[in-house]
């Protein structure tokens, strides 16, 4: 990493004391046609998520001998539209992002289309306009999984209790609502009922405040699945203040593998979670954007929003240790 | 201390000596930031190649806009030794305003809804200070949260966008659209300059703004109302706002109240890396504008480059100190041969490590 930062630092020191001295050098950024270019304008390189997603995506484009060119958006809608454009100027084959805000992707959906250069959207959101695929995790999947673990651990825990709750996220969220839907239908399909679906907006303080109302009005449930882990770990917590086991007892499961999570699954704080998976991501997102540009077909999850899912994977106490 | 600062305190040296001789001091002060953009951009080309392409020049022309425009703005604000940090707010919320006035009533709502929020929101600022006698500082301060949250609000449902299918409309041409080759925008901040020099140069508001903000006691005693002035600078800072919204919100489509995050931070150091005094009384257009250039030009450079986000916050940080630094020794040389009695005074004396 430091390695990595020192050339442009030394670069950017020679722009500020205009002092720049081998100037005549052979230019390489000069445009190859035969060598395919990839842009990707990624959300923020701040956070270790969009980190593993622009490792996922570099690796799969260098590996297809290709060239890749990455645009860190900051969290800032101007930089993304004006750096998501000058990557579009710049003469890329296809662009790769994970916008920081999903209404701003217009003007960039727009310059593309104007240019013939495929567009992938990677997570976060479409905002309604015409790219040409979308990756995301599986949501629903996920909430299956969750669904299909809390139906065995209250089995391994010996309760015959068939109430379960679910907390969702904002109503806003469309992607993580459907976390919430995919475990409903499952655990019922296990026969158990969720007798409450209350919304947490996404804030573990809600999240711990739903769950006492859910243990004062259903105190016999027997497992509770949150859309996030802030509001999971708060639930747990409230189960732990119940004087109740969020294990043994009332089988609490997360979603999203944060290192809060992870910690309180090592510490039976947190029975399970479900993780998502950005460096597959990145590279789901290069398979998609070779498709696009041969013009071959993309086979989509849900066809109407040019969705493709990417796989999730439960982290439970069992395999907690290999996530890294 | 004491030795140097006969000649110093003086800020003006005698009228009639400014106008026969133009020192190069004078000079450094209004086109000293030009100068250095002229090297940058002699320079640029060699170290990024692609910077010289027709679309990244435009790219880099557009995007300076807003954020020049209101620097304009600003550039009186700070000359009459107040700031306005109430400038993002600001943007924040005439953008969100001008995306819903647009799905009512279409791009001349939408225009009508720009220019009459940001000036609302320049009174508001103007009422606070002159009526209530709030200080700039903390009254801007407070509205910068007051603008945001009434943006937050406005947005509560997701943020404020301008659907794809609007793609061909004239609002969005405002920001897309090239004249003769050189975007709208752009044109926009060059008219917006071009009236601000006028306003500041030639007219008495523009003096009686100078005259203030180099000493508001007197310029009281000359019968310049404090009040008037302030109400103008705000008001003019939210006109201003309102204008660059519009090439804002045209080219992002999209708001909502945490929109451009920091940007009266950006403002303000544009301003003075332009060469206006913080101090007030002393106020260079030119300046700001080749500052706001600067600035983009140097952010295409590293982006373009690759360089991680954190060495462009760095180098970024780093130009604004070196600018204010050589400001600094300008203004401490500022009359003529104080530089040479200085280095002799300091041969002399070189005990005395502080002569300033």
């Amino acid at each position: 990493m430091f390695k990595k930062g020192l050339l442009p630092l030394a670069l950017a020191g020679a722009l500020v004391l205009t002092g720049c001295t081998d100037s005549n050098a052979t230019d390489p950024n000069a445009p190859k046609d035969d060598k395919v270019v990839v842009g990707f304008s990624v959300y923020d390189m701040q956070y270790e998520f969009f980190q593993k997603m622009e490792k996922g995506t570099r690796e799969a484009v260098t590996a297809k001998g290709w060239e890749f060119k990455l645009h860190d958006e900051k969290s800032d809608e101007n930089e993304m539209v004006t750096g998501a454009q000058a990557l579009i100027d710049s003469g890329v084959d296809v662009l790769i992002i994970s916008p920081f805000k999903p209404s701003a992707l217009g003007p960039i959906i727009a310059k593309a289309k104007a240019k013939g250069v495929p567009v992938i959207v990677d997570d976060i959101g479409g905002g309604g306009a015409p790219y040409d695929a979308i990756v995301i995790s599986d949501n629903s999947g996920g909430g299956k999984l969750a669904a299909e673990y809390m139906a065995k651990q209250i089995a391994a825990n010996g309760k015959t209790g068939k109430n379960v709750a679910s907390i969702t996220c904002e109503p806003s969220a469309v992607y993580a609502a459907r976390r919430n839907a995919g475990f409903k239908e499952a655990i019922e399909k296990a026969g158990f009922k969720v007798v409450a679906e209350l919304s947490g907006n996404s804030k573990a303080e809600e999240g711990y405040k739903v769950m006492k109302d859910i243990l004062a009005k259903n105190p016999d449930v027997a497992g509770v699945f949150a859309c996030n882990d802030p509001m999971g770990v708060a639930a747990a917590n409230a189960i732990k203040d119940a004087g109740k086991s969020p294990v043994k007892d009332i089988v609490a499961v997360g979603f999203n593998a944060d290192p809060e999570a992870l910690t309180a699954i090592k510490a039976d704080g947190l029975a399970a979670t479900v993780a998502q998976d950005p460096t597959a991501m990145g590279a789901l997102t290069v398979k998609l954007a070779e498709q696009a540009l041969n013009k071959t077909a993309i086979t989509f999850d849900n066809a109407a929003e040019r969705e493709v899912y990417n796989p999730v994977q439960l982290i439970s106490k069992d395999n907690v240790d290999t996530v890294k | 201390m004491t030795t140097t600062d006969t000649r110093t305190a003086a800020p003006e040296p005698v009228l009639a000596d400014r106008a026969e001789r133009p020192s190069l001091g004078r000079l450094w002060d209004t086109w000293g930031i030009t100068a250095i953009l002229l090297l940058l951009l002699a320079l640029t080309p060699l170290v990024a190649p692609g910077f010289l392409q027709l679309e990244n020049l435009q790219s880099v022309l557009r995007e300076s806009a807003y954020l020049g425009i209101v620097a304009a703005g600003m550039t009186f604000a700070i000359a009459a030794g107040a700031f306005d940090l109430s400038v993002g707010g600001q943007l924040a919320l005439v953008s969100v305003v001008t995306l819903l006035a647009y799905g009512a009533g279409g791009t001349p709502a939408a225009v009508g809804a720009a220019i009459a929020t940001g000036l609302a929101c320049g009174l508001v600022n103007a009422g606070l200070i002159t009526k209530l006698r709030v200080p700039p500082f903390v009254a801007t301060l407070g509205t910068l949260f007051v603008f945001r949250g009434v943006a937050y609000i406005l947005t509560q449902d997701g943020p404020q966008t301008l659907p794809y299918d609007q793609i061909g409309s004239p609002f969005v041409k405002i920001g897309g659209l090239n004249v003769a080759g050189v975007p709208l925008p752009f044109v926009i901040m060059l008219v917006v300059y071009a009236a601000a020099w006028v306003l500041l140069r030639r007219t008495a508001t523009g003096r009686r703004v100078l005259a203030y903000g180099s000493s508001p006691a007197a310029a009281r005693f000359c019968g310049i109302s404090a009040g008037r002035i302030q109400l103008f600078v705000f008001a003019l800072v939210g006109l201003s706002v309102g204008i660059a919204a519009l090439t804002y919100i045209t080219r992002v489509w999209t708001a909502d109240g945490s929109a451009q995050d920091g940007f009266e931070l950006k403002v303000i150091a544009a301003v003075v890396l332009g060469g206006t005094s913080l101090k007030g009384g002393k106020a260079t257009l030119i300046g700001t504008f080749s500052a706001v250039l600067l600035v983009s030009v140097l952010n295409d450079v590293l982006v373009g480059q690759g360089v991680p986000s954190a060495y462009q916050r760095i180098v970024l940080g780093c130009v604004l100190i070196v600018a204010l630094t050589v400001d600094g020794l300008r203004t401490r040389f500022a009359v003529p041969g104080s530089l040479r009695r200085a280095v002799a005074g300091l041969a002399g004396r070189s005990t005395d490590p502080d002569s300033a």
